[in-house]
């Protein structure tokens, strides 16, 4: 594995805050289109089959800028879930409201995500996912949610084609309506950690760790330290942010390898 | 004579005070087909604090549940939530 693929530290922290990391991979000229392709051309949903239906995705999941990710983010030993899922949004569907995925049974700890692929450029009119990021800690029964309409610092996930986004499993998330003519297809994959770490799993610099807190640049924070202090993508009250700094400093602690 | 009809505004604020910043806004219309939906579009909203709302004529019908039991570990739901209402004369 090319140890270039691997996240900084500063994007390490970045995940642990904000509960994504987005990767464009080179993929193969042509690929993005032939998955498409056979996905619009698909009468059924196979369910979990889907990468037998479509075995080029394989491509998409084995290519080393998706695998460093991974692997910073889950350890060296990760695993492809057996469970995945296409979703096509169809022309001229509605909004899917605000929920988090299962049971409000959570585990704070990076040790699950999702992997959203995205083979081709995703318009604003085409339905896209809308994530909120900082809510990957929030525990909250998707019922509870039903007020909430619009959430300031949401995110459409308005990609370009062969983006993999990955998104912390309890990371609140919704769908714009498809307004256009065209299938919005993304395929939803699941990765889970196997091993604990022992160090961390990515281009860790242990310098970058012990960058002095700095008030005066907190919007502007790159290293891991002021990132996991400062970083409020919600602009949530000082209550919560105080909670938050716990369970991101929980998390470094724990793929640091230290015991959580 | 047409009668008036509640108009809703749902307000998730960073604290309890009206003064505080809105993280979230649902505006619900009385109007037959009405629906919300979330967009993915830029977001631009007609007031920045519940106070802002209050001062555009819109009458607080339930306040933020604040007897919730104190933890300072678990995390929930984002903000506090208003519930404005404006009776008025619509059409449609």
């Amino acid at each position: 594995m090319d140890d270039s693929f691997l996240l900084s530290d500063g994007e390490v922290a970045e995940f642990i805050v904000k509960g994504y990391h987005l990767v464009e991979p080179e993929l193969p000229a042509g690929l993005n289109e032939s998955i498409a392709d056979q996905l619009d051309a698909l009468d059924h949903n196979p369910g979990d089959a889907i990468t037998e239906a479509v075995p080029e995705l394989w491509q998409v999941l084995d290519h080393p800028q998706v695998k460093g990710a991974l692997i910073s983010l889950l350890g060296h030993e990760y695993e492809v879930q057996s469970h995945r899922h296409w979703h096509c949004k169809q022309p001229h569907s509605g909004h899917m409201n605000w929920h988090q995925d299962g049971l409000n049974n959570r585990d704070t700890l990076i040790n699950r995500f999702l992997g959203l692929y995205y083979p081709t450029d995703i318009t604003p009119d085409m339905g896209p996912t809308v994530i909120v990021p900082g809510t990957q800690f929030r525990n909250a029964p998707t019922d509870r949610m039903a007020h909430y309409t619009n959430i300031r610092g949401q995110v459409p996930l308005v990609v370009k084609a062969g983006t993999v986004a990955f998104t912390h499993y309890d990371l609140w998330h919704g769908t714009a309506a498809n307004r256009s003519d065209h299938k919005r297809h993304m395929i939803k994959f699941l990765f889970r950690r196997t091993k604990e770490n022992e160090q961390p799993s990515w281009n860790h610099d242990p310098e970058s760790k012990d960058k002095p807190t700095d008030w005066n640049a907190r919007d502007t924070a790159a290293d891991p330290n002021n990132i996991l202090n400062f970083s409020n993508p919600l602009q949530v009250s000082q209550s919560d942010h105080y909670k938050e700094r716990a369970i991101r400093r929980k998390n470094w602690d724990y793929l640091m390898g230290k015991t959580a | 004579m047409s009668q008036p009809r509640q108009r809703l505004l749902y307000l998730h604020a960073r604290t309890p005070s009206v003064f505080s910043d809105i993280i979230g806004l649902t505006q619900i219309e009385p109007t037959a087909g009405f629906r919300v939906e979330i967009s993915a579009e830029a977001l631009e909203w007609p007031y920045k604090t519940v106070h802002d709302a209050l001062v555009d004529g819109w009458q607080i019908v339930q306040f933020p549940h604040l007897q919730a039991p104190f933890d300072d570990r678990e995390l929930d739901v984002v903000g506090y939530e208003f519930i404005l209402q404006k009776m008025e004369v619509v059409d449609g």
